[in-house]
């Protein structure tokens, strides 16, 4: 058997693909810096204690949660389009900070005076902890996961998955450790002031920080990446903040501005994912808008092109018409005028030929160069053109495959034609997928080597298949199923293919769609 | 004037389509004038016979339609018959209504070809014919004095002599004299025959000015 390798061809510009660009990672350090000159600032008054802001802070608690939660509902939206994994990851991670923020805001002492659960002492601290270790291990899991290949089938069992997974971890924990404080760490000697204890988290936290930035600073960052990193500092700062410059004083000027950090570091992402997808869909309106008119150009193309040729065959036959109805007429007179019926017979005898002229340079429009051959990697022509029609994949929901055998033969033939093959049976591919709904959209580019000395390529695609009732009709010319085709891309294929000494066959895919295959020659043999 | 040869000029870029024409209008007996190209035509001295134009839609430098329209503005243009490879809907009807006498698309049944030319021919004969006699009542014109043209056209908007002789401050007798001269001099034989005249006149010079404001 041959040695077969799978290529995932995903190019689309993507968020969480798609390299940062230096206006971007300006924006980042900015930020950054501005972050930093606020953390010097608020250092000196930062163990001021503001009395009386216990209020603020299921606003402040609230407010974290919805931003997360949003961030959580975009990241899985865009996992349900790319289905990788690192997104699953990330989408998790928000899932958790946002759902551990709620019992540790309902907890905080004297936030909701008189309510019977969790008014431990360490309850607060405890949870903060949780939460404060938990986020970055999720990040991790994003850096680490960032080269699996994606997810195959369903993408709602891994959604699924995930949010049961995290919400059951969170909310189980939360409710241990509300439950039982009096087995907790002791992290804090009274309401407002941590103990000893406290002070192994914020190292641990910062190792796990640090670990998430090397991990993501391993390779060019994407965008979603570098906003990670700013995420992952960000809250540093606040860690910073609230453990170091104010000492661990709970709701004091250091305190309340490390929480501001915290927003800052939830609504982070959010605000990225929203600016991006915004850009992307006027990229993408701008990419469709393109699309239409390389297609309306195409088409056009044909039109002039088949007008064309039909005048220039019009006219000679014209004249043979004329001419053989004014040599009849002449014929017909009394005398009969034969010097003008013969000169009448000998232009039409000259017209004959010119429209026969016509015709032959128009085949040799289509076949200009096919007598001069070269070696053509039909591996990469294919890469060629699928990377060409890569933005009508994107927009068509079309996912790709390409299966090319590597090693493989090369063909003799003409590039710029075999080159246009491929586009017309990719077009129809994409065709015959636009109108399908409720599956997979998927376009498969095969090659093989045949131990018959041919090479074999194939397009598959999952649209509505071949009517078995037009059979060999569709390599006819004008023949379409297209409301807008021209018809002739099917019968161009077959004439090159044959031209180049191959064949061309359609033939029905399982479950869905067709196949449309040529076979080449190799280009060690003659033939 | 109708015993005259009819003269069928064409215009077509192709040689092979003109040569083809020009054999098979001659042989039911049309005298036949090829131009390769519009200007050609336009440059070229114009016999004084009933005539059509054969024109070929696609030209090169101005199209069928467009040369229809310049020659549109010119005085006594043969009625023209389109000829075309292209078939296209559009540019038949704008042909059409732009006064073309038919519109056939090659290739053309010569029954069809022939048919239309004959009527062209007609149409044109008919325009000569009354533009000879618009000519003539013109030349006539020409003969009467300004105080006759005066009187004249009290006269055919329905005024009395006498109202006329007041209107010009002359006498009764004055008025008749001159509209006897004028009736004279148009030939005609009674007041119904004078209207007719100076509406024709009219209706010439209208149509005049408006040819040389086209052009």
């Amino acid at each position: 058997m041959w040695l077969g390798h799978t290529v995932k061809v995903d190019r689309a510009e993507r968020v969480s693909t798609e390299t940062a660009d230096r206006s971007q990672v300006r924006r980042a350090v900015l930020l950054l810096a501005g972050l930093l000159v606020v953390l010097l600032m608020v250092a000196p008054i930062a163990r001021q204690p503001l009395s009386g802001t216990e209020p603020l802070l299921p606003a402040y608690a609230a407010a974290i949660f919805v931003s997360e939660m949003v961030t959580v509902a975009l990241l899985l939206a865009l996992f349900g389009v790319q289905r990788s994994w690192a997104l699953l990851a990330l989408a998790g991670g928000y899932l958790f900070s946002g759902l551990t923020v709620i019992p540790w805001a309902f907890t905080f002492p004297d936030v909701f005076p008189g309510w019977a659960v969790g008014d431990g002492l360490q309850t607060t601290a405890s949870i903060a902890a949780f939460r404060r270790l938990g986020f970055p291990l999720f990040v991790l899991a994003y850096a680490l996961l960032r080269d699996r290949p994606p997810v195959h089938g369903s993408a709602s069992w891994p959604i699924a998955g995930v949010i049961a997974g995290v919400t059951g971890v969170a909310l189980g924990a939360t409710g241990l450790i509300i439950v039982g404080d009096d087995v907790l760490p002791r992290f804090m000697t009274d309401k407002r002031n941590v103990a000893a204890v406290w002070f192994v988290v914020p190292p641990a936290t910062i190792v796990l920080y640090a670990c998430g930035l090397g991990l993501l600073l391993r390779r060019p960052l994407s965008v979603l990446d570098l906003w990670l990193v700013v995420v992952l500092c960000t809250l540093l700062i606040e860690l910073v903040l609230l453990s170091y410059v104010s000492a661990g004083l709970r709701l004091g000027v250091g305190w309340w501005v490390g929480r501001a950090c915290g927003l800052l570091s939830a609504t982070i992402m959010l605000l990225v994912l929203l600016l991006e997808t915004t850009s992307l869909y006027a990229r993408l309106a701008r990419s469709v808008a393109a699309e239409r008119r390389g297609r309306n150009n195409r088409i056009t193309t044909m039109e002039v092109l088949s007008a064309s040729i039909a005048h220039e065959v019009k006219q000679p036959l014209a004249s043979m018409v004329t001419n053989a109805d004014a040599g009849l007429r002449w014929l017909a007179k009394e005398p009969p005028r034969s010097d003008e019926a013969k000169a009448a017979l000998g232009r039409i005898v000259r017209d004959g030929h010119r429209a026969s002229r016509v015709i032959e340079s128009v085949r040799a429009m289509y076949t200009k160069g096919s007598q001069e051959r070269v070696a053509v990697d039909l591996n990469a022509r294919i890469e060629e053109v699928v990377e060409a029609y890569e933005s009508e994949f994107r927009l068509s929901g079309i996912s790709v495959e390409t299966d090319l055998e590597p090693m493989l033969p090369l063909v003799l033939g003409n590039p710029a034609q075999l080159h246009q093959v491929a586009c017309n049976l990719i077009d129809n591919a994409v065709e015959a997928m636009r109108p399908v709904a409720g599956r997979r959209r998927l376009l498969r580019a095969t090659s093989r080597r045949r131990s018959d000395g041919e090479v074999v390529v194939s397009i598959e695609d999952t649209g509505t298949g071949l009517d078995p009732a037009h059979g060999e009709d569709i390599f006819e010319p004008f023949f379409t199923t297209k409301p807008d085709g021209m018809g002739m891309g099917l019968m161009f294929c077959r004439s090159v293919v044959e031209a180049h000494g191959g064949r061309l066959w359609a033939s029905a895919n399982i479950p869905h769609g067709a196949v449309l295959t040529f076979s080449l020659p190799e280009a060690g043999e003659e033939g | 004037m109708g015993s005259e040869t009819p003269l069928v000029y064409i215009v077509d870029d192709d040689p092979s389509v003109r040569e083809s024409l020009d054999s098979l209008l001659r042989s039911v007996g049309l005298a036949v004038l090829v131009f390769e190209t519009g200007q050609a035509f336009l440059d070229a001295e114009r016999a004084d016979v009933p005539s059509c134009l054969i024109l070929d839609v696609r030209l090169p430098g101005s199209s069928g339609l467009e040369f229809q329209r310049q020659l549109a503005s010119s005085e006594l243009a043969p009625p023209i018959v389109f000829i075309t490879a292209h078939g296209d809907v559009p540019m038949s009807v704008a042909a059409m209504k732009a006064g073309a006498v038919e519109f056939l698309t090659k290739p053309f049944r010569d029954q069809d070809l022939l048919d239309a030319v004959q009527r062209a021919v007609r149409l044109d004969r008919d325009a000569r014919a009354e533009a000879a006699v618009t000519a003539g009542l013109r030349d006539r014109f020409a003969m009467l004095t300004p105080r006759e043209r005066e009187i004249l056209a009290l006269v055919t908007d329905g005024r009395m002599n006498k109202q006329i002789a007041g209107d010009l401050k002359l006498s009764e007798v004055t008025v008749k004299v001159h509209r006897a001269q004028v009736m004279q001099k148009l030939q005609a034989n009674s007041l119904a025959d004078l209207v007719r005249i100076a509406d024709r006149l009219a209706g010439a010079t209208r149509r005049h000015k408006a040819a040389d404001t086209k052009a």
